[in-house]
């Protein structure tokens, strides 16, 4: 029958930082999301944002929308802050700080939506919002539950004496983390993926991703 | 049933109570203030545990929740258009002549407890001259302040770190820096009358 070589799920850790009692690791799981984050994070530093084309309808006119001066300061500034925050979340080694580095990612998320000055952008933007701070009421209840179950949250702690968190805690932080991770939708629904400045909207589909598979490795860790 | 089971009964109805308002409530400014409600239940959720730890916790709980009502207020009001300045600020005569006396006394009061308390009382009474006065007041001055105070409440704490034996010089400057960056923190939101920017 099949068994598994490790019942490790992110593999032998490579690296500790330990700060105090709050221990940031790596492992080749959280490593690889970690450069991920940290390439996309290096290609909003770097890139030239996208101007998007729109066509004058009945006409051969073409004019470009792009993205200049305050604006995209602000939007390369949020969507840094946001890969900064997604790098937190994948290397934390503690419960609470990893809920609040998610909800850092939310709030980040809706700065980046929010720059783009259009009426059904910035009602998006709201509306998502309005989901980001009810997901907080899961993910800090599920970290508050589980310490008081267990006493304890530190990651490390908690997968030593595994399976010691409670399911409930369990699936609050899940359901907290797909609160936070629901702005693709938003995305899609808005009119922010044809407004100018790709990459920087390209940060909220990658965070949201690194949250929901980082967030995995922990449930099924402790 | 011991207490923590109880009050973690009574806080989860009050979520889900919270959960039931929000999904009903369609009018966007009721929406964002019962969000803010659900999110002083998360604080109770985890002041339930009420430890020294649960405190450590409860101050980056509510900062990322104030954050993000900021956040959310501020698209609200360019959704809405809502960033003309007021017409008629509020005028009664009692704040042209009772603010300096009354922050006179606050600000005293403030210095003599010193430290983080002391820099909220003197913050109140700051705040309470500036609404009083009219809007002259050198932000970048105040502003300057409150960084210098910042930078010496840091020096305070490597201060305690490295060379310990000036403990007492340290918590004096700790006490103060923090006594100043409060109150001049503070005083800012005193000026805040709806101009451009604020």
């Amino acid at each position: 029958m099949f068994e598994l070589a490790s019942s490790n799920i992110g593999g032998q850790e490579l690296f500790v930082l330990p700060f105090g009692d709050i221990v940031d690791y790596f492992t080749p799981y959280t490593g690889a999301l970690f450069l991920f984050a940290l390439i996309f994070t290096l290609i909003c530093i770097f890139s030239k944002p996208e101007k998007s084309m729109d066509i004058v309808f009945g006409t051969d006119a073409i004019y470009a929308k792009g993205v200049t001066g305050k604006d995209l300061h602000f939007r390369r500034f949020m969507a840094i802050a946001c890969g900064i925050a997604t790098m937190g979340a994948v290397t934390s080694g503690d419960v609470f700080n990893f809920t609040l580095f998610v909800s850092m990612v939310g709030i980040c998320i809706i700065g980046i939506t929010a720059s783009v000055k259009n009426r059904q952008v910035l009602h998006t933007a709201f509306n998502y919002g309005i989901i980001t701070m009810l997901a907080t009421i899961p993910l800090f209840g599920g970290a508050a539950i589980t310490l008081a179950a267990t006493g304890t949250l530190s990651i490390w702690e908690l997968s030593a004496i595994a399976p010691a968190m409670p399911w409930i805690a369990k699936a609050l932080i899940l359901v907290g983390v797909m609160g936070e991770g629901m702005a693709p939708f938003y995305v899609a629904k808005a009119e922010l993926t044809r407004a100018p400045g790709a990459p920087y909207v390209l940060m909220i589909h990658v965070s949201s991703l690194l949250m929901f598979l980082r967030v995995v490795e922990i449930i099924l860790t402790v | 049933m011991d207490e923590y089971a109880i009050g973690l009964i009574v806080a989860l109805i009050a979520v889900v109570i919270t959960f039931v308002a929000a999904f009903r409530e369609k009018n966007d400014i009721h929406r964002l203030i019962i969000a803010d409600l659900g999110e002083i239940s998360a604080l109770v959720l985890i002041a339930l545990i009420a430890t020294d730890l649960a405190e450590a916790l409860i101050i980056p709980g509510l900062v990322v929740g104030i954050s993000e009502l900021l956040a959310l207020s501020e698209v609200y009001l360019v959704r809405e258009h809502l960033n003309r300045p007021v017409k008629h600020p509020f005028r009664i005569e009692v704040l042209d002549t009772a603010p300096t006396i009354i922050a006179a006394i606050l600000v005293l009061y403030g210095i003599v407890l010193s430290g983080f308390t002391g820099g909220a009382v003197a913050g109140t009474g700051m705040i309470f001259y500036f609404m009083g006065k009219k809007n002259a007041e050198r932000f970048a001055l105040v502003e300057t302040v409150s960084g210098y105070a910042w930078a010496l409440w840091i020096v305070a704490f490597f201060i305690f770190m490295v060379v310990p034996e000036y403990w007492f010089f340290a918590v004096m400057l700790a006490g103060g820096a923090i006594l100043a960056k409060v109150t001049a923190k503070m005083s800012l939101i005193g000026t805040m009358r709806g101009e451009k920017d604020v």
